[in-house]
């Protein structure tokens, strides 16, 4: 397939100020004033170009760059907010910024897909709030004393956001940006300027959920734990529908394996920390049961296909996970594990809201077309694979970090270890 | 024939004389009186001919919407079992796993084709003002249950596949008790699954409970009320639980002031006359006479697929169970009928208030719309209570061999 229409080019080089990153918020008030009013603007301009769109079969092109510009301004600014881009944004929208769009320019579009654009743009729009800034939903419960009923309210962390909060404080530290949260990012507002672009009838195309494209120039550090994806996007209707219901007996067992994954843990720890390398019998069921989980998530939230045994077997499925060996460890890392894993579990938690929506996407997706969206596959398993390598950091598996760069590129020191 | 074929036959031909023997035996352990006739009931000098026509009406409807559910399940399922083994290429699993899938999807298409058939039943009620669920609310408030019912048949086949794969064709005869097991153990903690309860707060419904079970021969028994005035306006009660977790569950459409006093007392000793005379463990006691045979039958007929040890065999499996309980649902209703027949006698001698339960019957048929004469297929079939006349006659016999002193 062809290149999206609407590109995120980063040439960021990582440094950043600690100075400007520590008030990072304060110094974007203006911004966030003249994003606002220009905002207004947009929207009306938004619908009048929609609405000259479905008449004529293509934007306008005053409109079309008006637009273009807001969108590459907002992009610049959340890029600066959220620390993928050091420089102070200029307020036109100008391109040149180290993490910048290219919208090309006003091409013909389908009119069906123009008179429905904002139905077919809610599940992007969705997506992208998960991605970006967080999603907030409600729900009803019933309050029996009264009669009456409570709304709650429930926040989920955007990825970006997370991502962004946990990088201003490595940055106070280093003074750079880790390149795993800045590519991130950048996959974040590239998904969420497509989203916008094409609300507003700027591109027809929809957006690309795939964190891997395009090819990242870098590619990702070498990693001993690593998700291999060979699932058949075919789907049976049938066991998509039922697709919670028949994860149940996994869901239990996966419970009652964990409750001795948690005893074989601690042994673990105990071990690592005084011989400085996990005891090979412990690792080996570790490694299953943390291999399991991901069979059952893949399972779950749609990402492989077929019904996955019960042993988490290397190989026995479709969406698997390889693991390294046992290896020496630092014992001082070991010693506080779960200390150093507090920023990626959080990056963890934010990629779950990923996970639980690209299901209900998937799942609706799957049922009509009988088809996983590959997309919506990869960006799944770019989530679970950050989870499992979390997990494995956890479970003492590896002393190796979890990346949370979203490029499938892999060094060569990579493909060495893969063979 | 070959000497091993005649000592099957004989064991088979024990088997059933030994089945029948027991049968008997519990049929007989719950009656009412033998010399108890019951008197000619006229339903027209009961109930106005609007009443009845609505109770007809109303319930004919479910009758048909039921018999048309169960077609189109048992077609379904036949059809799932020559081609249910399609789906086995969905699973990464080995044989019990593929099992499970098998048996799960089975699971899935009986909830999908019964659901048309529920959402009409909902219509229809809610058209005579006894459901007060939305649609939705009904397809989607089932959830937990449906997941329970998922998460039980997983049990079920790990447990048949598994003892299949050790015993091959004999499985039964350990899974079988296996089942019976765990229906006493369901029976036991079914109390503690239901949501929406709280203790009955009447002292004087209480007290009169007390004295009913003191006289009934049971220590103090539970009184719960369950909410369930927002999805149903159908007055109902029930007996749950097992020795110590045994109580009687009045839903608050009961209490909702429809019923008279004497009336709700009438059904708590009718309640009571469950535990009293043991129904729970006499029910379990015919659930083991169903479920032994049943299961023989269910490995009989998959031998063919390889037994139950082969994932090939539940969607068989599942087609042959559902028709099992199809064909045994006019012993079962009557075994049913016969219980509540005899919690009903209890009920008689206990509150020694015939007019109160004719009362309480009365009003299942005007406020309920329960049809006070079914149809005889409709009886045989679906009635798991004496039907109205039966049970207002029976309170009138009662009446009569009691005259109440002048």
């Amino acid at each position: 397939m062809d290149e999206h229409p609407v590109r995120v080019t980063v040439t960021d080089d990582l440094l950043r100020n600690r100075w400007t990153v520590f008030f990072r918020l304060i110094l974007a008030i203006p911004h966030f004033i003249w994003l606002g009013l220009w905002g207004v603007a947009a929207f009306f301009a938004a619908f009048v170009n929609w609405l000259v769109t479905l008449l004529s079969g293509t934007p306008p092109a005053p409109l079309f760059d008006f637009l273009a510009a807001y969108l590459r301004y907002a992009t610049h600014v959340f890029a600066y907010v959220l620390l993928a881009a050091n420089p102070y944004p200029g307020f036109t929208g100008e391109p040149g910024y180290p993490v910048d769009v290219e919208l090309g320019r006003a091409l013909p579009q389908n009119r069906w897909k123009t008179a429905f654009r904002v139905v077919l743009a809610a599940p992007a729009l969705l997506l992208a709030s998960v991605l970006v800034c967080g999603a907030t939903y409600s729900f009803n419960a019933h309050a029996t004393d009264h009669g009456g009923s409570i709304t709650y309210y429930r926040t989920l962390g955007g990825v970006a956001a997370t991502v962004a909060f946990l990088a201003w404080f490595a940055i106070l530290a280093r003074g750079r940006m880790p390149r795993g949260f800045r590519d991130l990012v950048a996959f974040c507002l590239r998904y969420g300027v497509q989203a916008c672009a094409y609300l507003f009838v700027l591109t027809e195309r929809y957006p690309d959920a795939d964190p891997a494209l395009p090819e990242a120039v870098e590619p990702s550090p070498p990693s001993p734990v690593r998700l291999v994806l060979e699932d058949d996007p075919r789907r049976s209707r049938l066991t998509v529908f039922f697709r919670f219901f028949l994860a149940l007996p996994h869901l239990v067992w996966l419970v009652l394996w964990g409750i001795a994954a948690f005893f074989a843990l601690i042994g673990m720890w105990f071990a690592t920390v005084f011989s400085g390398r996990p005891p090979a019998g412990l690792h080996r069921f570790l490694s299953s049961y943390l291999r399991y989980g991901v069979h059952v998530y893949a399972f779950l939230f749609l990402i492989g296909g077929p019904f996955p045994g019960f042993n988490g077997r290397l190989g026995s499925y479709p969406v698997d996970l390889e693991l390294p060996a046992p290896e020496p460890q630092g014992r001082w890392g070991v010693f506080f594990r779960l200390v150093l894993a507090v920023p990626a579990f959080a990056v963890t938690a934010a990629l779950g809201g990923v996970l639980v929506v690209t299901a209900l996407l998937s799942w609706f997706a799957s049922l009509v077309t009988a088809r996983e969206p590959v997309s919506l596959q990869r960006l799944a398993a770019f989530a679970l694979r950050y989870t499992a390598q979390t997990d494995a950091f956890v479970y003492l598996l590896t002393a190796r970090y979890p990346y949370s760069g979203p490029t499938t590129r892999v060094a060569d020191e990579q493909l060495a270890l893969a063979e | 024939m070959s000497a091993r074929r005649a000592v099957a036959l004989a064991a088979l031909a024990l088997a059933a004389v030994a089945w029948a023997l027991v049968a008997v035996l519990l049929w007989r352990s719950s009656r009412v009186p033998s010399s108890l006739r019951l008197p000619k009931v006229r339903v027209a000098d009961l109930f106005t001919a609007h009443q009845l026509a609505r109770a007809r009406a109303f319930e004919r409807f479910g009758r048909i919407d039921w018999l048309l559910s169960e077609l189109a399940l048992l077609g379904v399922l036949a059809v799932y079992a020559r081609r249910g083994i399609r789906f086995a290429r969905e699973s990464a699993a080995g044989r019990i796993g593929t099992g499970l899938l098998l048996g799960m999807l089975g699971l899935g298409i009986v909830w999908l084709v019964q659901l048309p058939f529920g959402l009409a039943d909902v219509w229809w009620e809610r058209r005579y003002g006894i459901s007060h669920e939305s649609y939705l609310e009904w397809a989607l408030g089932g959830w937990l249950g449906l997941a329970g019912t998922f998460l039980f048949v997983s049990a079920a086949l790990v447990i048949v596949m598994g003892l299949a794969r050790v015993l091959d064709g004999r499985w039964w005869l350990v899974g079988g008790p296996v089942f019976v097991a765990l229906a006493a153990l369901f029976t036991f903690v079914q109390p503690y699954l239901l949501t929406d309860t709280h203790p009955l707060r009447d002292p004087s419904l209480l007290a009169d409970a007390r004295r009913y079970a003191r006289e009934e021969g049971l220590a103090p028994v539970r009184i719960v009320v369950q909410e369930v005035h927002a999805e149903t306006s159908a007055p109902n009660a029930e007996a749950v639980g097992l020795g110590p977790t045994r109580r009687v569950i009045l839903w608050d459409t009961l209490l909702d002031g429809r019923f008279g006093p004497r009336e709700v007392r009438v059904v708590v000793a009718h309640e009571l006359g469950h535990l009293s005379r043991d129904h729970l463990w006499k029910g379990l006691a015919w659930f083991a006479l169903f479920a032994i045979p049943g299961a023989w039958v269910i490995a009989r007929a998959t031998r063919a697929r390889g037994g139950m040890a082969e994932p090939a065999a539940v969607p068989l499996a599942l087609f042959v169970l559902v028709l099992l309980q199809f064909l045994a649902l006019p012993l079962q209703a009557a075994i049913s009928r016969h219980f509540e027949a005899e919690a009903d006698w209890m009920a008689l001698r206990t509150t020694r208030d015939p007019g109160a339960a004719k009362g309480v019957f009365r009003k299942f048929t005007t406020v309920a719309l329960e049809q006070p004469d079914p149809p005889g297929w409709a009886y045989l079939f679906l009635a798991d209570h004496p039907t109205i006349e039966q049970r207002i006659g029976m309170a009138e016999a009662w009446q009569r061999l009691h005259p109440a002193p002048r």
